[in-house]
């Protein structure tokens, strides 16, 4: 069984369904979650939060058009500050983006969240998966690797193993990852 | 004219036109037609570079048939303002009518250079079909097109020297496009496709980079992985100017020590640029060529303070650095410290939308820089706080300035030490600044500042004015002062109908002239264009509600308004959400 402790609104997605959100990122409604707390977020946001790390991710079209807008007050300013629109979607793809997948443990209650962008190699990831999750009483080595056999579900819904494919192309097709003992 | 002129007949037309050439300035050439028949004839015929500065403000056949020996043509369309979502996409600045002309009237074409024009593939063909001898293609700010049209430029154009494509909205639907490319072309000399945002088949590219011994400039896209650059710079080690494309990829020292020996291998690096999701692990990998940089473009790569630091405290010769505001004071201190030949600094914000956790730039690094930085002269500079002080130490460092662009992030901000307005700030820049030709201001600002500018502001060429003065006085002080006034940007300022229609004759001495909410009504436009007919008049209101323009109020609010001089009278094109008023 999975537990997750999160600190949201209920039903914020359904918020966001039913169209009830206001021109502002319907993340604005959110407490600080449980991924805030323990993945190196930003500081809670005052204004229009563009990295809201839904699950989904839904990067779509009419999010990423508010995001040129700058929110005063009930305002909304077109083109300020007068960034150009290139350097703007750059901003958006070069910019350290968050990037959180669940992670749970086999016969651990308790699951977690690690923010992939932050990490840019397997072995980061394993030596942050070490410290989250309590270590198997081996015989004391410190490869990390060789403690966990870590499996992920990719963008297909097909769970492999980690560490095949190049670390980019998991980084961006991972969905979550599961410890095996 | 006693005796008429005729000293010009006193020596034959090929020396008058050898006098012309060493005229560099279209001014200068201007003047000359001027003084008579004779010369105005010889000067059309001898003038064979051209820059039109707004599309609309001639008709394309009238340019073509007064200089029929044109072999370089530059113009631009939209406003300055398009850059950032004001201006509708449908508003104009098509290519068509002036690629037309330019087939028809100058085939002998070589050069072509546009700005913030709605360039369709179809031009493109076009371009590629007729100017049997063309060589250099520049697009900036440009869309419209597809790179099925550069296919079609690549393909046709058996003497291209330059493919410059600066920040483009292009779309992707030709993969192959640069396998077009014949074997015979071996002429190039730029090939910038930075702002393309599919993949680039690297291999083609190697190949053609590779029979192409003049390439200056190459600057890549962010497809191109950096494993790749390795292969690219071993293959045109003569680069002047290199824009990377993706800076960042798996760790490995081995990698790393090829990209460092290619890197060193370029003995000629002037200019770098790229370094999309550049981070620290690569980055050391050109500190060989730092030495020799004068143009480095960091302005895409979400580096931190320190290692920018590193990076940038080698670069001694540094001229022009774009940098995101990750830099901190810490940083530009440290720049302030190391490039003393630095010329230009633009600051980028990281996080424009004020998300994230807060920056350390604030006034001191661009203090730091003034006072560190004796030849700097260009400016642009987004931060969040600023101080009168502050203004007024880099006013008394940097009385070279030709351009200056502080944009602080929150409109209205004041000076948040004295809570002053940066009235006394900014008019200590123009009055110190005698050269400056170029000036952005932000912050909180009364009519004050504007009396400033329009009294010392001589040289003064473009204004960019956003939620600044207090009412009309404002705008009067600028339009009745400021003597070389091109171009005036204003946003959401509370500027209207009087000092407009007080300065109309100023208005023809200017490029364009555009002003969105502020307090304009229609009926001061229709008023003006009544008056001034070699103005146009351009209302644009995109909310379409109620009446349409022509039966609406005198006091209605116009939202944008758009204002050029024009010998070619009001344009055919208007989408419908602009009214030229007549």
């Amino acid at each position: 069984m999975e537990l997750e402790l999160g600190l949201a609104l209920p039903g914020g997605d359904l918020i966001a369904e039913l169209g009830l959100a206001s021109e502002k990122s319907t993340s604005m409604c959110r407490k600080r979650g449980f991924d805030d707390m323990f993945c190196r977020a930003t500081s809670p946001p005052l204004f229009v939060q563009k990295d809201g790390d839904d699950d989904d991710g839904d990067d779509d079209d009419s999010r990423f058009n508010h995001l040129q807008e700058l929110n005063l007050g009930s305002r909304v300013l077109v083109g300020w500050p007068p960034v150009r629109v290139s350097r703007r979607k750059s901003e958006e793809g070069g910019k350290r983006r968050v990037n959180c997948v669940k992670v749970n443990m086999e016969g651990v209650a308790i699951g977690r969240k690690v923010d992939l962008s932050l990490h840019d190699s397997y072995q980061a990831l394993f030596l942050t998966l070490s410290q989250m999750f309590p270590k198997k009483q081996h015989d004391g080595e410190e490869s990390d690797a060789a403690y966990y056999k870590v499996t992920y579900e990719d963008e297909d819904g097909d769970w492999m193993l980690v560490g095949d494919v190049p670390w980019e192309a998991f980084s961006q097709s991972v969905k979550r990852l599961k410890i095996l003992n | 004219m006693v005796g008429g002129f005729r000293w010009a007949a006193m020596f034959p037309d090929e020396v008058w036109e050898h006098v012309f050439s060493f005229l560099p300035a279209d001014a200068d050439r201007n003047a000359a037609a001027l003084v008579c028949r004779a010369w105005y004839r010889l000067e059309r015929r001898s003038r064979w570079r051209v820059f039109v500065g707004n599309c609309y403000a001639v008709e394309p056949a009238a340019a073509v048939r007064r200089f029929p020996e044109v072999r370089a043509a530059a113009i631009k369309g939209k406003p300055h303002f398009a850059d950032f979502n004001l201006v509708p996409s449908d508003w104009g600045g098509g290519a068509e009518a002036w690629v037309e002309a330019m087939a028809e009237g100058w085939p002998h074409l070589e050069e072509l250079r546009l700005k913030r024009m709605v360039v369709s593939d179809d031009c493109l063909e076009l371009i590629a079909r007729c100017f049997k001898n063309f060589k250099v293609l520049s697009l900036v700010s440009c869309e419209g097109f597809s790179t099925a049209g550069l296919a079609a430029i690549a393909a046709n154009c058996r003497y291209l020297r330059e493919l410059d494509l600066h920040e483009n909205e292009v779309e992707d639907n030709c993969l192959h496009w640069m396998s077009h490319f014949p074997e015979s072309c071996t002429s190039l000399v730029t090939l910038n496709i930075a702002c393309l945002e599919g993949e680039v088949n690297v291999s083609v590219l190697e190949r053609l980079i590779g029979r192409c011994p003049n390439l200056k400039t190459l600057r890549l896209n962010h497809s191109v992985p950096l494993e790749r650059l390795v292969g690219l710079l071993h293959r045109a080690p003569q680069l002047v100017d290199l824009g990377t494309g993706k800076y960042a990829a798996q760790h490995h020292p081995e990698l790393f020590s090829r990209l460092e020996s290619a890197i060193a291998g370029c003995k000629n690096l002037k200019g770098l640029s790229g370094f999309w999701e550049a981070g620290p692990t690569f980055l050391p990998a050109i500190y060989s060529v730092c030495e020799g940089l004068t143009s480095l473009n960091l302005s895409y790569a979400t580096i931190q303070g320190p290692e920018l630091i590193k990076l940038i405290s080698r670069c001694k010769n540094l001229q022009r650095l774009w940098v995101m505001d990750l830099i901190e004071d810490e940083g530009l201190i440290a720049v302030a410290a190391s490039c003393k030949l630095l010329q230009e600094l633009r600051v980028f914000p990281s996080d424009p939308y004020g998300a994230a956790q807060p920056i350390s730039l604030t006034e001191h690094g661009l203090v730091a820089i003034s006072a560190g930085c004796p030849m700097l002269h260009s400016v642009l500079y987004f931060c969040r706080q600023m101080t009168n002080a502050a203004l007024l130490t880099v006013a008394k460092n940097c009385p070279n300035f030709t351009c200056f662009r502080l944009c602080i992030m929150e409109p209205h901000t004041p000076d948040y030490i004295t809570r002053q307005p940066l009235d006394a700030g900014f008019s200590a820049i123009v009055e110190s600044c005698k050269h400056l030709r170029r000036l952005s201001l932000s912050g909180l600002l009364t009519d004050l500042v504007f009396k400033s500018i329009g009294a010392s502001a001589n040289r003064l060429e473009m204004l960019s004015v956003a939620f600044a003065g207090d009412g009309d006085a404002g705008l009067h002080y600028i339009l009745s002062g400021c003597k070389n006034l091109r171009k005036l940007e204003i946003r959401d300022c509370p500027f209207g109908d009087k000092p407009l229609l007080d300065n109309a004759a100023k208005l023809e001495t200017m490029r364009s002239l555009w002003m969105s909410s502020c307090s304009v009504t229609l009926g001061a436009c229709r008023q003006l264009a009544r008056k001034m007919p070699l103005l146009n008049v351009e209302v644009i209101n995109e909310r379409k509600r109620g009446l349409p323009l022509e039966l609406q109020p005198d006091n209605c609010p116009v939202e944008k308004l758009y204002i050029y001089r024009t010998v070619a009278g009001p344009r055919s094109d208007t989408p419908s959400c602009v009214w030229i008023l007549r």
